[in-house]
C-alpha cells in the first residue's frame, strides 16, 4: 500500500511490516501505527514513520551502534505485552534528538522502542536501570564536532556559521 | 482530587484491575506497590516527563529542512565510525 508522508512523499509500505504500538510514544500516545523507512541500508540512521500522521517520523537508531555494551533489562509485564517467547525476534531503536541552535545530537537510552520483530508489536519501554540516559549525546558541546557534522561546512569556510 | 488516609499495609483499588498497597515509610519516603495490567503504564512522574519533552523535541526533526537532513545523517555517520574505529 503507499502512504503519503510529510517527508519523503508517498513510499510503498509492505502491509505485513506494520508496526502496532501498543502504547505508542510516549507523548504521542495516539499513533498507533509505524513503520521502520530505511532510505539508505548504508546509513545507520533509520525512520521511524507513523502512518497515522503523515508529519511524525522519528530518526531512529540500533542502539548497539552507539553503545556497544548496551544490556537493558526488559521487565516481565512489557514482555508479556509484546508476546516475547524469544529474545532473538527482539530488535531496538532508540530515538535520535536533533537540536539546532544550539546543534547537539542526543540518543535516548533509557526509554528505548523495544519491538517484536515476528509478531511486528512495540512499546517505548522505560528502563529502571538509570545508568541510561535519557540524553547520551552524539556530539560533544562546543567541540567543533559539529562542522563536520553539519555537512555542509567546506574547508576553509565559517563552520560555525555553518552549524544548525 | 480525591484524599484517602490509610494504614501500611493497606491498598486502594482502581477501577476494577488496579490496586495500590502502601508498603512501608522511611523518613519522607513511602513505599508502594502497584498492581496493574501490562497495558496500563506506571511510571514515575518525573522520567515519564523528562522522557515525553524528549519524544517532542525528537519529532520536531520535522522543522529541519528536508535538503539538510540527509546531510547531518551522512556526517553523523562519519562520525559513529569514526568512533568505532577508535574504541
Amino acid at each position: 500500500m503507499n502512504i503519503i508522508t510529510t517527508r519523503f512523499g508517498e513510499i510503498d509500505v509492505d502491509e505485513s511490516k506494520i508496526i502496532d504500538m501498543r502504547a505508542g510514544i510516549i507523548g504521542f500516545e495516539h499513533l498507533k501505527k509505524f513503520v521502520l523507512h530505511i532510505r539508505d541500508e548504508q546509513n545507520p540512521f533509520w525512520w521511524f514513520q507513523s502512518l497515522d500522521e503523515a508529519v511524525i517520523a522519528f530518526v531512529v537508531i540500533n542502539p548497539f551502534v552507539v553503545k556497544a555494551d548496551y544490556a537493558p533489562v526488559i521487565d516481565d509485564n512489557d514482555t508479556k505485552l509484546l508476546e516475547i517467547e524469544n529474545t532473538d525476534d527482539v530488535v531496538l531503536l532508540t530515538i535520535v534528538t536533533i537540536r539546532q541552535n544550539p546543534f547537539s545530537v542526543s540518543v535516548n537510552l533509557r526509554a528505548p522502542i523495544v519491538v517484536n520483530a515476528k509478531k511486528k508489536i512495540a512499546k517505548q519501554v522505560i528502563l529502571e536501570n538509570t545508568a541510561y540516559p535519557v540524553r547520551y549525546n552524539l556530539t560533544v558541546p562546543g567541540s567543533g564536532e559539529k562542522a563536520s557534522i553539519a555537512g555542509d561546512c567546506k574547508k576553509g569556510d565559517d563552520c560555525e556559521a555553518a552549524s544548525l | 482530587m480525591l484524599i484517602l488516609t490509610r494504614k501500611l499495609g493497606e491498598s486502594i483499588t482502581i477501577g476494577d484491575d488496579i490496586k495500590i498497597t502502601f508498603l512501608e515509610t522511611k523518613g519522607k519516603q513511602v513505599r508502594i506497590g502497584i498492581e496493574a495490567p501490562p497495558h496500563i503504564a506506571v511510571h514515575r512522574e518525573e522520567i515519564y516527563q523528562l522522557i515525553r519533552e524528549q519524544n517532542i523535541q525528537a519529532a520536531n526533526v520535522e522543522s529541519i529542512e528536508k535538503e539538510t537532513l540527509p546531510n547531518i545523517l551522512d556526517g553523523l555517520k562519519h562520525l559513529l565510525l569514526r568512533d568505532q574505529q577508535k574504541r
